[in-house]
């Protein structure tokens, strides 16, 4: 019996399918201006990788922000219960869970069941998630798959004084003005960012069984940042992010 | 999975008398010039006892609970808002305060007609955001400003001297007034006033202890088009005359088991005041069989607590029950002042540590699972502290669950955010939507 | 002499740890400077106000809700880091609601030997505020007097409100040379000294300080002066900030700020009971937003200040979510501008962008420099 879980982000949607508590294939698709339509598509592309029917399909359980506009699914998880449940599945020792995506993150404090005890979620004034990094690396004028490798570069870290995303921008700004290198514009990037999502973390307590999850855990700039921030040299991160919580979700009971 | 158990509900009967009151309440403060009479506008904790020494027609409006009512006109609110935006004040400041500014500003009353401009501003300073309100109100509309500051401590450490520092305060204002308004003060007015203050809050907090009952007989959205009439005017004995009649009810209520929430079966309370544009989010946890019983808010606001025989908590005696007869100007004042100073919603303004003993002390004894805490960006004053609460709730190993938003600028609100959140927190507490209770609300 | 006190402001721990180890006495971390320092100088303790650090910090979040002033959470975060270890007690003035909030989570995490809360009106322009307040002083005359274990005579308490008003003399006389046309010092350096008085022992802080008047008449700057401009804050020790404002053609020459002069303008004037005089002082003295009831005076001591020191302008530094500034700026502004003072407003939070700042300093110099042509 097939279970697939589909996690409905704000800017890619991830598919898993599981099978007797086995990864049998994945899918990501850019969300797009139809969620539902994009879902589908990385469903059918996930089926094919695993060389299978939609019939063999036995549930779909959707998580992520567009869970709620999949008609078809047999039902949805929130974020911080699909988050737990992968990422204990994937790091049976794991107990904090720091989930960063393109819009939002959340920090949770689980059980070995993956069962929620607590959780955080980034509040306005503190705008931890990947759109920060995005419009940074717009204003230095660097691909954003770039901006971590660049960062790692820095040879000195300044601090990025602004506290807002809006101000942020300006500051790269008269920063690259007063030809500060790119690379340590960068890596004050991923500080600000890293600081912003490890003070998120502290709400729920930093325990150093923990994993990084969500997309901007692939920016090696990030970790490394996070690494310094929480003063952990080993901070264990998913080795596909970005499908964590699409597999909670294909092993959650949904409702 | 076991079907929930399903509590008879019933509506209230003194319902449209409290919407009854409201709407007259506006009317007369709007027309009290019309009339020959005095009007005055500040704070929903103001001595409002006080001025009710000038006569038989003193008319009052709270800002508080006007900026709330239009919140619930969410065009308006944003319009009043853009307004006291447009004249540089920041956005962060008070929303109540930047809504009422708002509809000053616009010269356009809520209620209908042009904003009634006030005889003076009465306030009590305590929240420094309250405090600039008034200032900024009364300079704008050219009124005297009586601003009585009990910045002396929370209750439990109050001394004589703390005590007369307002008191003092408080005979000097009658005579401000006097002088302002030409009028000759009435001693027995005012002793009258506050044995009705004391009997309003009394009963409000009698009435929040029947709240103890499982199932609860009022839940806490309804619970808010109740305390307000607190808000407007405590020391009115109609409104006295109300929670009695409120109280008879819920007695009733508790001795014929009827429940506010159907499918009651997980109890909380929240804190501070709601998003008042978004109430449907009480109604969403009702769909899990969650009931928020109240909070230190709705119950402290302007109920008046105090410690019972058995230990309990529950309303504080009057001075009428326990057989004071208040002579003298000065007896009055110094029971208004003592009264006030005993607010629960006060405390925190100290000490977070206080407020926290105040919240487990609810826990317990009115039975809770959970707290929900709304981290308010629209009022400084009552979220001072709420981390440290957080904190101690959580030490004292109560769930604990927090939202950001705003009561009155719906800007700082995000209803889907929001919603998955109280989901998750449903989840933690291991609940999930009972069929039953989505179908009804469904159909309603 | 004049870079003794920047040297003090980056060294503070270090400089608090030395003074204990010389002194054997105890230091009381403040928040607000309501505090009636005279006391604990009467007691033999430093006062060390609590300042932030003005670096990017993660640790606030669990205690304090980020809607509150940034100010306070930075403060509190230099407790959290472990920086001011060497605090044997916290004390708090009833003032804003952001700090109550920096002084109850430190005295609930922290380890502190002696916390006290003194309550303090806040309409203390009314007569009652004085008999009321005085009680206070008193009350926390005795706490000190139980911690210590030793009584305060009035001899003590003459010796206190001495070294405070001395200081507070000292202070205003070196802000009298910023009157003079090319000012012997910078606004960076002012801030330097008027904030340093506020942590480092009162009496070392004024022999510097006449050390340092004794060379100002000598004392000529490799620089050109330009605009005189007017600092109103919320509170402000953002140094780099005055940094640059300096560089780019002006001098900044009188503040009305909570880490400058409203801490030290007044002194306490004696009228035979000592601990009336202390706490009318505190009464009296140029108010912050907070306590400027009901009189609402502030605003006329503000414009008396621009004029005094000919200010051709005034920067309004708003921290981020300070209500009680808040409150006021709008008006402050309007208020000023129609009495001749143009005005730039910058929000500030304890990190500032200062390449943006810098255009829009540059861009208010400009217009005022427009101005004078015609």
């Amino acid at each position: 019996m097939i279970k697939a879980g589909i996690d409905v982000g704000a800017k890619t949607i991830k598919v898993v399918l599981m099978e007797d508590g086995k990864i049998r294939a994945k899918a990501k698709v850019l969300s797009g201006f139809d969620q539902e339509e994009s879902a589908k598509e990385a469903l059918e592309q996930a089926l094919k990788e695993a060389g299978l029917s939609r019939e063999a399909i036995g549930s779909i359980v959707t998580t992520g922000n567009g869970r709620k506009a999949i008609s078809y699914a047999s039902g949805d998880v929130t974020e911080p219960r699909a988050a737990a449940l992968g990422a204990v599945f994937l790091y049976p020792s794991v107990r904090t869970v720091i989930d960063i995506g393109a819009e939002e993150s959340r920090a949770i404090k689980c059980d070995s069941s993956g069962k929620v005890l607590d959780f955080a979620v980034n509040e306005k004034c503190a705008a931890g998630s990947g759109a920060f990094t995005e419009a940074m690396a717009r204003a230095l004028e660097v691909p954003l798959e770039e901006m971590g490798p660049l960062s790692l570069k820095a040879t000195q870290s300044i601090p990025m004084n602004a506290q807002c995303a809006v101000f942020a921008e300006s500051e790269v700004i008269s920063l690259i003005h007063s030809k500060t290198q790119k690379a340590d514009i960068a890596r004050a990037v991923h500080d600000g960012l890293s600081s912003r999502v490890v003070a998120m973390v502290r709400r729920v307590g930093l325990d150093p069984e923990l994993v990084l999850i969500g997309g901007v855990a692939h920016n090696p700039g990030f970790v490394e940042s996070f690494k310094r921030t929480v003063g952990i040299d080993d901070v264990r991160t998913a080795e596909e992010p970005e499908f964590v919580s699409a597999i909670g979700a294909a092993l959650a009971v949904g409702k | 999975m076991a079907t929930p158990t399903k509590y008879p509900t019933e509506a209230l009967k003194c319902w449209p008398k409290a919407k009854e009151l409201r709407q007259q309440y506006y009317k007369d403060y709007a027309s009290a010039h019309d009339r020959g009479g005095i009007r005055w506008s500040g704070g929903a904790w103001a001595f409002d006892a006080v001025p009710m020494g000038l006569g038989d027609d003193v008319h009052v409006m709270t800002g508080e609970p006007y900026a709330a009512s239009i919140a619930f006109d969410r065009k308006f609110a944003q319009e009043c808002q853009d307004a006291t935006d447009a004249r540089g004040w920041a956005r962060d400041l008070c929303s109540y305060m930047r809504i009422y500014w708002g509809s000053m500003y616009l010269n356009r009353f809520f209620f209908g007609g042009e904003f009634p401009k006030p005889d003076f501003y009465y306030q009590t300073q305590i929240c420094c955001s309250h405090a600039k309100w008034d200032q900024e109100a009364s300079l704008y509309e050219k009124v005297p400003f009586y601003c009585i500051d009990v910045c002396v401590g929370p209750y439990e450490t109050l001394t004589e001297e703390r005590l007369n520092y307002v008191v003092k305060q408080l005979h000097d204002s009658i005579e401000g007034m006097e002088k302002t308004t030409g009028r000759k003060y009435d001693d027995e007015k005012l002793i009258a006033a506050v044995h009705n203050e004391c009997r309003s809050t009394s009963l409000w907090a009698e009435i929040c202890t029947l709240n103890k009952a499982i199932p609860a007989p009022l839940d806490e959205k309804t619970m808010f088009s109740l305390y307000v009439l607190n808000t407007l005017q405590r020391s009115s004995k109609q409104i006295g005359d109300f929670y009695e009649e409120l109280r008879d009810e819920v007695k009733d209520r508790v001795a014929r088991g009827i429940a506010a929430v159907p499918y009651e079966r997980c109890r909380i309370i929240t804190d501070t005041q709601p998003p008042w544009g978004f109430l449907k989010i009480y109604r969403y946890m009702e769909q899990f069989g969650v009931v928020s019983v109240g909070s230190l808010y709705t119950f402290g606001l302007e109920g008046i607590f105090g410690e019972q025989e058995d230990g309990s908590w529950g309303p504080r005696k009057t001075p009428q029950q326990l057989g004071i007869k208040i002579k003298t100007r000065d007896e009055a004042l110094r029971i208004t002042a003592d009264w006030n100073l005993s607010r629960p919603q006060w405390q925190h303004f100290y000490d977070p540590a206080i407020k926290t003993r105040m919240m487990l002390r609810i826990v317990n004894e009115w039975k809770l699972n959970g707290v929900i805490l709304h981290l308010n960006r629209g009022c400084e004053g009552l979220t001072v502290g709420s981390s440290e609460n957080r904190l101690g709730l959580i030490k004292a190993g109560v769930p604990v669950m927090t939202y950001e938003g705003n009561m009155a600028d719906e800007k700082e609100f995000d209803e889907r955010r929001t919603t998955s959140r109280i989901e998750s927190f449903m989840e933690t507490l291991g609940l999930e939507q009972i069929p039953g209770a989505v179908a009804a609300q469904a159909a309603s | 002499m004049v870079e003794k006190f920047k040297e003090w402001y980056v060294n503070r721990h270090t400089y608090a740890k030395q003074w204990k180890e010389q002194t054997g006495g105890k230091i009381i971390g403040t928040f607000c400077t309501y505090v009636p320092e005279e006391i604990l100088v009467a007691a033999k303790m430093l006062p060390a106000r609590i300042l932030g650090s003005h670096e990017p910090q993660d640790v606030t979040e669990p205690h304090i809700f980020g809607m509150f002033c940034p100010f306070c959470r930075d403060a509190l975060a230099q407790g959290l880091k472990g920086r001011f270890n060497y605090l044997d007690g916290v004390v708090l003035a009833h003032s804003c609601i952001h700090f109550r909030q920096t002084f109850n989570s430190w005295r609930i995490h922290l380890p502190v030997e002696f916390s006290y809360y003194i309550p303090m009106p806040n309409t203390v322009q009314t007569p009652h505020a004085r008999s009321y307040h005085r009680v206070e002083v008193e009350n926390f005359k005795k706490a000190i007097e139980e911690y210590t274990g030793r009584p305060i005579t009035e001899q003590h308490l003459d010796r206190g409100i001495e070294i405070l008003n001395r200081n507070r003399r000292l202070l205003r006389k070196v802000y009298e040379c910023r009157k003079l046309d090319n000012p012997p010092l910078t606004g960076e350096e002012a801030m330097y000294m008027a904030v340093t008085s506020q942590f480092i022992d009162k009496e070392e802080h004024s022999n510097v300080l006449e050390a340092v008047l004794k060379e100002l008449p000598e004392r000529k700057l490799p620089r050109d002066s330009g605009i005189r401009l007017m600092a109103v804050g919320s509170e402000n020790d953002d140094a780099e900030f005055f940094k640059m404002v300096e560089s780019v053609g002006s001098t900044v020459v009188i503040d009305e700020q909570c880490a400058g002069s409203r801490y030290f303008w007044n002194e306490s004037v004696p009228n035979g009971d000592r601990l009336a005089a202390i706490a009318n002082r505190y009464l009296d003295r140029p108010p912050c937003p907070v306590k400027d009831y009901p009189a609402h005076s502030r605003f006329q001591h503000v414009l008396n200040l621009a004029k005094d020191y000919r200010a051709q302008g005034a920067i309004i530094m708003q921290e981020k979510f300070c209500d009680p500034h808040e409150g006021d700026n709008p008006r402050l502004k309007k208020f000023l501008e129609e009495n001749g003072i143009p005005t730039l407003s910058l929000e500030f939070d304890s990190t500032n962008p200062l390449g943006p700042f810098r255009i829009r300093v540059e861009a208010f110099l400009e217009t005022i420099r427009g101005e004078e042509l015609f």
